[in-house]
């Protein structure tokens, strides 16, 4: 009986060492949620009460009382003063826009948002889908990638909010292949309807606490991991990284790379000519041997091993991987849909953008990849 | 030992039931059993405190994930909904939108316009679209007087109300400086040469308003100026009725009589004309021209003047150019790119310029010249000039007045003072010559040469009053002048 009595006998030690004990517990129990919940607490802090809130936050469900009857939306002040584009997005904590038309889904460009290593509680993804087959189709391989992401995947992995928007009107072409899509007669209608899906996307979601705008090609498979931060470290209006495509050469049967994009230019006297000479609905093209322009392309200017950090000063962009500054859409520079100084979609864009006050940046040694069909 | 000693004593044992016998050693309860007790209850409640105070240090923590050891630490962010899903064919836009329940975004920027709050949310009130179909987005832009805080208060009182058919949808206020340097005064407004930029910032304020506001659940976007004094309350009906891509009313204002009592009021709402596409041809690329001045002669047809009171308020009119004071567009207008110019877009900027960049892209536009919506009347410096003219006129009208009916008493007074004077003089000739006749009576002899001094005396009394009287005025007024310099002087000197 003596040492069982001894055991139990409480002494001051086995006090302090109970309490320190449970304090070590308390501690490994709260201290993890609340590490982790950094993001989510941004979550919870931004997100909108109803339903009806800029698309760019996440929102709680109910919106009415348990009685049925509705709630009256507060009244929300948005600061616009105080969104910020900078050289610094992730220390100024800026909210980007992912934006895509999205006609076909490829595994890998899903893949490679995944691996963007910009905080994804910053990042919102919107989706602008036809109405077709193919489009049905796109959006349940999107579905189905968004629910694993957003409902089960780590919390790191997901994204502030996802907009899946189908478009109102029919795409001009039956067929999303590559040989038709390129037919220079095909382009106009195209590129008119391509503008069309772009401004519905963009007017839609934007909202009121959006910092940059990258529009990124359902098609371009492989960025840079740090693809938003690098973009945005130049601190331009409008910044375009060059958009090449890898293929395997027929001949050596190697893997190459071949500029794919050729939207990217800087204008030349023949074009402004060729322009002074069309009739007003008449559109200039990049890229057909019919009419040459003898434009400074992007494409042709990048150099084996030059500096990713070059810029060069651009007079149209292509849409492939576009970072924009938000408030350069928001003075209204848009996606003509109509000849703008008869240039049309994301080059007439550059071009509004300049009558806007903005200009437009190139990074011709700072690549982006296309898939390749 | 045992057995024997259970069968000694008589005692009936039933083992099942009962297993303490009397006889056994019974350990009373120790003080040592109770001090472990008391160590026990001791331990939970320090457990306890500790508990509570760990709770006081994270009381952001919540208790969920420490009682459940963190396995629904996520539990709130299930109820948070993250993906949204949009199909744009079901927001076209309808000739009957309130029954397809259809919503509609009513755009309102501001700036310095405290003093019109009260009227627009009267009008807010009275609106017979469903308040709750309709989302509020105000841009709230370098406003020095108290619009934010009044216009809070105000949406607040209005999204608070008992009746639960006034509160609105989303609301939005977007707080954005431009730092415009144009004021914002009714002379500076109109001026001429202040229109071309005037009006790029006015047009930056309206797309940074829109695209703030514009989700993907809207089938229509309204805009809406606030200082609209008099419209019908069924003005989204009736204008959604026509099923446009782009309708506006009419816009005048009514002016106090001496202009007319009534005149056209938004000139920019027109239809493009020979002259005005020769003349924009002539400018250079970023000039804007501007309608209702007369540096810009476009001959243009404008659905103000063509309004007839007495008109079908239903009848279209074409038009190329809007004008910006009540525009309800379908929303796919805005979604597909159509925005206010902040630049020239076609020699044009902002309303104007959103006209022909919604024509551009095939869609209709459309102005009813017979329903007429009433602008407030704000006068211009012109107008207050021409008060103050008139106002000034007035007062000297009435000093006339006053002069010449003190002129005239003064006139009578004058005259009334002779007269009582004659009078009395008449009296006391008439007492001298009764007295005269008396004294004829008494003294008959002597009468003739006493009548003669009596006159003599009585006019040299009368000229003496009549020559004080005018002397005594002039002196009076050069004082008042004199006066009156002095008062001028002192505030000069001050300076």
């Amino acid at each position: 009986m003596g040492p069982v009595r001894s055991l139990r006998r409480s002494s001051p030690i086995t006090m302090i060492v109970g309490i320190v004990l449970i304090i070590i517990i308390f501690v490994f129990l709260v201290s993890p949620s609340s590490s982790d919940s950094a993001a989510s607490q941004l979550r919870k802090a931004n997100a909108a009460s109803n339903p009806l809130s800029p698309p760019t936050s996440p929102f709680r469900k109910q919106n009415e009382k348990s009685n049925g009857k509705r709630i009256p939306p507060p009244v929300v002040h948005y600061h616009m003063n105080n969104v910020t584009s900078s050289a610094d997005p992730l220390g100024n904590r800026e909210t980007i826009l992912i934006l895509t038309p999205l006609a076909r889904f490829y595994q890998e460009y899903w893949d490679n948002l995944m691996k963007l290593t910009y905080p994804h509680e910053l990042i919102t993804l919107g989706f602008m889908i036809p109405k077709n087959r193919e489009g049905n189709a796109a959006t349940a391989a999107l579905q189905e990638q968004i629910t694993k992401t957003q409902k089960s995947g780590p919390m790191k992995d997901r994204f502030a909010s996802i907009i899946i928007e189908r478009q109102d009107f029919d795409p001009p072409l039956a067929s999303q292949n590559e040989a038709e899509r390129h037919k220079m007669e095909n382009q106009k209608a195209r590129r008119a309807a391509m503008s069309r899906a772009r401004n519905s996307l963009l007017f839609t979601t934007l909202g009121p606490s959006t910092s940059w705008v990258l529009w990124l090609d359902s098609d371009i498979i492989e960025t840079p991991s740090t693809l938003i931060q690098d973009l945005a470290a130049h601190d331009k209006a409008i910044i375009v990284p060059n958009c090449f495509q890898r293929y395997v050469d027929p001949k050596t049967k190697q893997p190459a790379e071949r500029p794919y994009d050729f939207n990217s230019w800087q204008d030349s006297d023949t074009a402004r000519d060729m322009a002074e000479k069309m009739g007003p609905d008449d559109i200039l093209l990049e890229g057909y041997a019919a009419m040459a322009t003898y434009r400074t392309l992007m494409a042709y200017m990048s150099a084996d091993g030059g500096d990713p950090r070059q810029e060069i000063a651009l007079d149209g962009v292509g849409g492939t991987a576009l970072l924009v500054k938000a408030e350069v859409h928001r003075d209204g520079a848009m996606f003509p849909p109509f000849p703008f100084y008869h240039l049309i979609e994301t080059e007439g864009f550059a071009k509004m953008a300049k009558r806007l006050g903005w200009s437009s940046t190139g990074l011709p040694n700072y690549k982006v990849y296309h898939y390749n069909e | 030992m045992l057995p024997r000693h259970h069968s000694s004593n008589g005692y009936p044992r039933h083992k099942e039931t009962y297993s303490i016998s009397p006889h056994r050693f019974q350990p009373r309860t120790t003080p040592a059993a109770i001090r472990r007790r008391h160590t026990l209850i001791f331990r939970s409640i320090v457990a306890i405190i500790l508990c509570a105070f760990f709770f006081f240090i994270w009381p952001g923590a919540s208790i969920l994930p420490v009682l459940s050891l963190g396995l629904l630490s996520s539990g709130e962010d299930f109820q948070l909904e993250t993906v949204r899903y949009y199909d744009l064919s079901n927001v076209q836009g309808t000739a009957r939108g309130w029954e397809r329940e259809e919503r509609i975004l009513l755009c309102a920027p501001l700036r310095d316009a405290e003093s019109h709050l009260r009227m627009f949310f009267g009008h807010l009130r009275n609106f017979t679209y469903p308040h709750h179909l309709i989302d509020l987005a105000f841009l709230v832009s370098d406003s020095k007087d108290r619009t934010l805080p009044l216009l809070s208060e105000l949406l607040e009182e209005l999204q608070a109300d008992e009746d639960p058919k006034q509160p609105y949808g989303e609301i939005s206020i977007i707080e954005k400086d431009f730092g415009q340097k144009v004021n914002q005064d009714v002379e500076s407004r109109h001026g001429f040469a202040a229109q071309a930029s005037r009006r790029k910032l006015m047009a930056q304020a309206r797309n940074w308003l829109l695209s703030a506001a514009l989700r993907p659940y809207h089938s229509w976007v309204y805009w809406r100026d606030v200082d609209v004094e008099t419209a019908p309350f069924t003005i989204l009906e009736d204008l959604m009725r026509h099923n446009k891509d782009v309708i506006v009313p009419n816009v005048w204002r009514p002016l106090p009589d001496w202009l007319g009592g009534e005149q056209p009021y938004d000139l920019n709402s027109w239809q493009e004309s020979e002259t005005a596409l020769a003349l924009a041809d002539t400018l250079d690329e970023d000039a804007v021209i501007v309608e209702g001045y007369a540096e810009y002669a476009t001959w243009r047809p404008h659905l103000a003047y063509l309004r007839d009171p007495y008109g079908d308020p239903d009848m279209e009119m074409d038009i190329d150019g809007v004008g910006g004071v009540s525009i309800l567009a379908k929303a796919k207008v805005f979604r597909s790119g159509v925005h206010f110019p902040a630049f020239s877009f076609e020699k044009h900027a902002e309303t104007e310029g959103f006209g022909k960049m919604a024509k551009r892209m095939q869609f209709s536009v459309v102005g009813l010249p017979h329903y007429t919506i009433w602008h407030l009347y704000e006068p211009s410096v012109d107008d207050i000039r021409h008060m103050e003219e008139m106002e000034q006129e007035r007062i000297a009208r009435e000093n006339e007045e006053k002069e010449r009916a003190e002129r005239m008493k003064k006139i009578k007074d004058q005259f009334a003072d002779p007269n009582s004077q004659w009078e009395k003089d008449k009296t006391d000739i008439q007492n001298e010559a009764m007295k005269e006749k008396k004294e004829k009576e008494q003294a008959e002899a002597k009468a003739a040469e006493g009548s003669a001094k009596d006159a003599e005396s009585s006019t040299e009394s009368k000229e003496s009053k009549e020559d004080s009287k005018p002397a005594s005025k002039p002196e009076a007024k050069d004082e008042k002048t004199e006066t009156k310099v002095e008062g001028k002087d002192a505030p000069a000197k001050a300076q």
